[in-house]
């Protein structure tokens, strides 16, 4: 069964994928005279008790995800938890609003003073942190639609050797570092744009984004959740408060009978095993002074390419392309085909404004780039410093900054009381 | 109902199967239909096509219309209903798909005993040390990368230079030598004050001093029909309006607004066997200004990196009397400013009032010339700030020259006299840079200079530049002109509207349209018809007085020429080289067609029973 399923789950994501070519539009007709063209019309906002209404089903889902991880210890309650969720936030909300887009909203706010931060966005990216700061990451195991929806086709996960996860768990911080620049430039907002399962929860993905998702789902089969544990930039956060979280959840509810059945459980290798100091105290201690030396290092190299980086990274700003484009190809400004062209033409602005406006923009990429950069070299650092201490731990732990609090290994536990 | 474990798993396996083949066989479903709309593209329908391919024979069979219509809905609806299908077919695959999974995961759920994951043999001090590498080596790769393409980047905002660069350029590197005007004092006193035998002297000695300090027009050939004479002051006479009528002084003929005053003109010819060809020369340089006319004489400009030069023909044989260069002119930019090619550096169509010729380049650099090519006077406008190129053409009324000078540091309308280049009056405007040109309009027995730009429509007092009436209704970037007639101003640009605006003791917008707008060629007011060209090919005729669409016409290529009226015809040339002559009237009726055999954006000039046409290399003269 688990073959013919893997199979038949390949051929009908890749045989999904296809009918999204059909996608192609169909020009205007051109209509005789006494046709009015029609007013455009724009979508009326979400009522306001519409709005609290996902607001208090934020704060009931996770509620009970938490209750279901850190009280009743329960991994199927966690499960169908995460279905409600996918089906309510997911397919019904069409994943939006969302924690995950809610750190662009935030950002924006604090660079922008014309922008008016909703309600709604500051609650869904307070309230499942301030949660997580107690009990871990509850949010992940069964508020997240992203995250359930991986979940729920980690049919045959496979454990990943430590040293990659570590490389590609550096992949959160760049996409987190580049998200908040795109959104403080006013540039972009990243997330959504690359969010891999909207287009599905909408029903109307371009075939980019349906293979994108159907990828992540593919090889969601055998590696856990890869979009939560390798590019969730929220994820980043959520790490960070569950690190100092109290009353996280524990694979045994009493003592451990190192019976080694968790071991095996986590898909996402968040259980750290028992064990002992190697090597001479004094070389450790040696290592872990140097590489706290190094940090500043690497905050000034990241820096550095960071900066470098942001004529390239300023290109994905409109006015800035668009700067670059009227420049390098004048001619673009008859264009009418080129609807950004147009625009602009009719604008009125000079092509010296154009270019001004874009060199400002360029020149917030610069300093942010500085910022964006160093922080990348402070996480390498830092992460080089974590794996070069050594503590000795007696019982199998969750790794309370990866570990989803999914209940996997509570399961697992023969210890029940 | 009591299931047992078995029922539980038997009954999830059963779902997983059963929602496998639901999304099996919607995906095959799925696919044949895109494999359908693919193979079978509605829009390169047989059918459809040739009933088009028929109409082109047929344009006025209302049946055949009709069937078009008829089958282009059936097309658009078959389409549409496979879009609503696939639409359909990918929330049903969606739902297949989730119950799949749903109860594949409720069956492993069901399962008794754990599922271990692989594992992989772990050594925590080993794989901390493997980590530390591994995250090094990425570190510094990613850091590398970042500077490598950080280095190979192409800054292109840094190779951006702003249009103007001389407005505040010294122009030391340049050799320049002054040119003084022919007389210090204006030279409308010294004609009211001297007698014609004085005049002389007085020009004669002008004449010697602007020899000493500039160097003579570079004669190609010496004329033989007319001596040259020494430069005659630039307006020792102001042409009556016969004589304005009877010649072809600016862009758009006598008054600049699209009518010719002509009669008899010329309808066809043909370039390949000369037939109604008279002459053609090839324009030493390239200019996208139409050419103009006073007697047997007519004037283009042309220009490039190396030079700008004023260009005079005989118009009766096409023989090069004479060039002059536009150089040595104080303020003249050092650096030429950026223009785009198809605007150039000699877009503005020159201006003469019979005793001299006025040329305007992108450069600001404005030369007035007498009939022989001799220098009167020449200075620089400022170096206009134009992202394509100033274009503004201009025009006379009496003894003022009437420029139009909207760029992106400001826009006004001024006056320089003929005589001497001295400024008359000069006009700040509340508009953006644009690239129409003055037009001349009588109303109500007084002369006006209309303009139009964005968001400006408006009416100049010629004699002193005071505003008499301003509109606020145009926007975007305005190439075309203004057209008028009866007393109604009519403006246009792409993307914005076609405004009537009836003048009176106050203007009024009397009707407005959008369904076809210019973007260059100028509208054509005349008879009570507007005649409009668009830049992509279609030309329409209204009734000037309620904005009702008579007819349209659709040609391949677009339209940049502002069309002429002559002789009961409108002559429109398009971008193909084109030349389309239409009779004026309610029903479109054509005269004739024929084609020059190269691009052209240049109208058609009417004078000596002859029509002279530019192309973008040769300079053609039609008539028998």
């Amino acid at each position: 069964m688990n073959r013919i399923s893997k199979i038949l789950f390949t051929l009908t994501a890749l045989l999904l994928s296809l009918p999204a070519w059909a996608q192609q539009r169909f020009p205007k007709p051109e209509f005789e005279t006494g046709y009015l063209q029609p007013i455009t019309l724009q979508a009326a906002p979400r009522a306001l008790f519409l709005e609290y209404l996902d607001v208090f089903m934020l704060i009931a889902t996770l509620a009970i995800a938490t209750w279901f991880v850190v009280k009743k210890r329960s991994r199927r309650g966690v499960m169908w938890t995460s279905v409600f969720a996918l089906l309510y936030f997911g397919f019904f909300r069409e994943g939006c609003i969302c924690a995950i887009g809610s750190i662009q909203n935030i950002t924006l706010a604090l660079f922008d003073p014309a922008y008016v931060l909703p309600f709604t966005a500051l609650a869904f990216f307070v309230i499942p942190l301030v949660v997580t700061l107690f009990y871990g990451r509850t949010f992940c195991a069964g508020v997240c639609p992203l995250g359930a929806i991986q979940d729920l086709v980690a049919f045959r996960p496979i454990e990943i050797p430590k040293w990659l996860q570590k490389v590609l768990g550096m992949i959160p911080y760049l996409y987190l570092a580049l998200a908040v620049l795109y959104a403080a430039t006013k540039s972009e907002f990243l997330i959504c744009r690359y969010d891999p399962f909207v287009g599905l929860f909408r029903f109307d993905a371009e075939f980019q984004m349906l293979l994108l998702g159907g990828l992540f789902l593919l090889v969601g089969i055998f590696v856990a959740r890869p979009y939560c544990r390798f590019f969730c930039p929220y994820g980043v956060l959520l790490g960070w408060m569950s690190a100092f979280s109290t009353k996280h959840m524990k694979i045994t509810p009493s003592n451990c009978i190192q019976c080694k059945l968790c071991a095996n459980s986590c898909p996402f290798g968040a259980i750290d095993e028992p064990v002992e100091e190697q090597g001479s105290r004094r070389s450790n201690v040696q290592r872990l002074m140097t590489y706290l030396i190094f940090i500043p290092l690497w905050i000034g190299i990241g820096g550095l390419a960071g900066s470098m980086l942001h004529v390239p990274l300023a290109k994905f700003n409109k006015t800035v392309y668009l700067a670059e484009q009227l420049v390098a190809h004048p001619e673009l400004k008859q264009d009418t085909e080129h609807i950004d062209a147009r625009a602009f033409m009719q604008s009125g602005k000079s092509m010296d404004q154009l270019v001004t406006e874009a060199k400002e923009i360029r020149s917030q990429f610069y300093w942010g780039g500085w910022i964006l950069g160093g922080f990348m070299g402070l996480v390498v650092g830092l992460t080089l410093l974590k794996l070069a201490s050594h503590r000795t731990r007696n019982d199998y732990e969750p790794d309370k900054t990866n570990c989803l609090s999914c209940g996997r290994c509570m399961d697992y536990c023969p210890v029940k009381k | 109902m009591n299931l047992t474990l078995k029922d539980k798993m038997s009954l999830a396996r059963g779902l997983a199967w059963f929602a496998a083949l639901f999304s099996l066989i919607v995906s095959v479903m799925l696919i044949a239909n895109y494999l359908q709309l693919k193979s079978v593209d509605p829009l390169e329908s047989p059918a459809l096509q040739s009933l088009v391919e028929r109409l082109h024979d047929n344009p006025n069979d209302e049946v055949l219309k009709e069937n078009i219509r008829s089958l282009d809905l059936l097309i658009r609806k078959a389409y549409f209903t496979s879009q609503w299908q696939i639409r359909t077919g990918a929330y049903l695959l969606i739902f297949g798909l989730l119950l799949f999974v749903l109860a594949v995961r409720y069956l492993k759920s069901l399962r008794p005993g754990l599922e271990e994951m692989e594992s992989i043999e772990k050594d925590a001090f080993l794989d901390k040390q493997l980590a530390r590498k591994w995250l090094v080596y990425s570190g510094m790769g990613l850091f590398i990368l970042a500077l490598g393409a950080g280095f190979l980047s192409n800054n292109v905002l840094d190779s951006y230079e702003p249009a103007v660069v001389a407005e505040t350029q010294s122009p030391s590197d340049v050799e320049v030598i002054e040119v003084l005007p022919v007389a210090e004092k204006p030279a409308e006193v010294a004609v009211e004050n001297t007698s014609p035998e004085d005049l002389n002297t007085k020009e004669q000695a002008a004449s010697e001093d602007i020899q000493k300090t500039e160097p003579a027009a570079e004669k190609v050939d010496e004329p033989k029909t007319e001596p040259v004479k020494a430069p005659a002051k630039a307006n020792a006479a102001i042409p009556s309006q016969e004589q304005w009528r009877a010649n072809y002084p600016f862009f758009r003929g006598p008054q600049a607004d699209g009518i010719a005053f002509k009669a008899n003109t010329p309808e066809q010819f043909d370039i390949a066997s000369g037939n109604g060809v008279l002459w053609q020369v090839k324009i030493p340089k390239h200019g996208y200004n139409s050419p103009i006319v006073w007697n047997d004489k007519l004037f283009v400009s042309g220009a490039d990196n190396e030079a700008r030069e004023v260009y005079c023909y005989q118009a009766s044989t096409g023989e090069l009397l004479w060039q002059a260069k536009a150089d040595q002119i104080p303020g003249s930019p050092a650096k030429l400013p950026k223009v785009t090619e198809d605007t150039g550096l000699a877009a503005p169509t020159m201006a003469t009032n019979g005793a001299a010729v006025f040329a305007l380049f992108g450069t600001g650099d404005l030369l007035a010339l007498d009939f022989s090519g001799k220098r009167l006077w020449a200075k620089n406008l400022g170096v206009p700030d134009n992202h394509y190129g100033h274009s503004s053409s201009l025009i006379i009324y009496k003894d003022k020259l009437i420029i139009q000078y909207d760029t992106n540091r400001g826009a006004k309308v001024m006056a320089l006299a003929t005589a001497d280049g001295s400024s008359q009056w000069e006009t700040e405007r509340d508009a953006r840079i644009s690239w129409a040109s003055p037009v001349l309009a009588e109303v109500n027995g007084k002369m006006q200079v209309v303009l139009t730009g964005e968001p400006l429509v408006a009416g100049y007092d010629p004699e002193t530049g005071e505003e008499l009436w301003k509109m606020d209704v145009m926007m975007g970037e305005v190439g075309p002109s203004v057209g008028y007639a009866d007393g109604v101003v009519y403006a246009a640009n792409e993307y914005a509207t076609l405004a009537a605006i009836k003048l009176g003791e106050t203007a009024e917008l009397i009707w407005e349209d959008s369904e076809y707008l210019p973007e260059v060629a100028s509208p054509l007011a005349v008879d009570g018809f507007l005649i409009i060209a668009t830049s992509y090919g279609v030309v329409a005729c209204y009734d000037a007085k309620d904005g009702t669409k008579y007819w349209e016409q659709e040609y391949g290529d677009g339209i940049y020429a502002s069309p002429v009226y002559a002789d009961g015809k409108v002559y429109v040339m398009d971008m193909g080289g084109n030349l389309h002559v239409i009779k004026l009237g309610k029903e479109f009726q054509l005269v004739a067609e024929s084609s020059l055999g190269e691009k052209s954006v240049c109208s058609p000039v009417f004078a000596n029973g002859k029509m002279y046409l530019r192309g973008f290399d040769q300079l053609y003269c039609i008539g028998k």
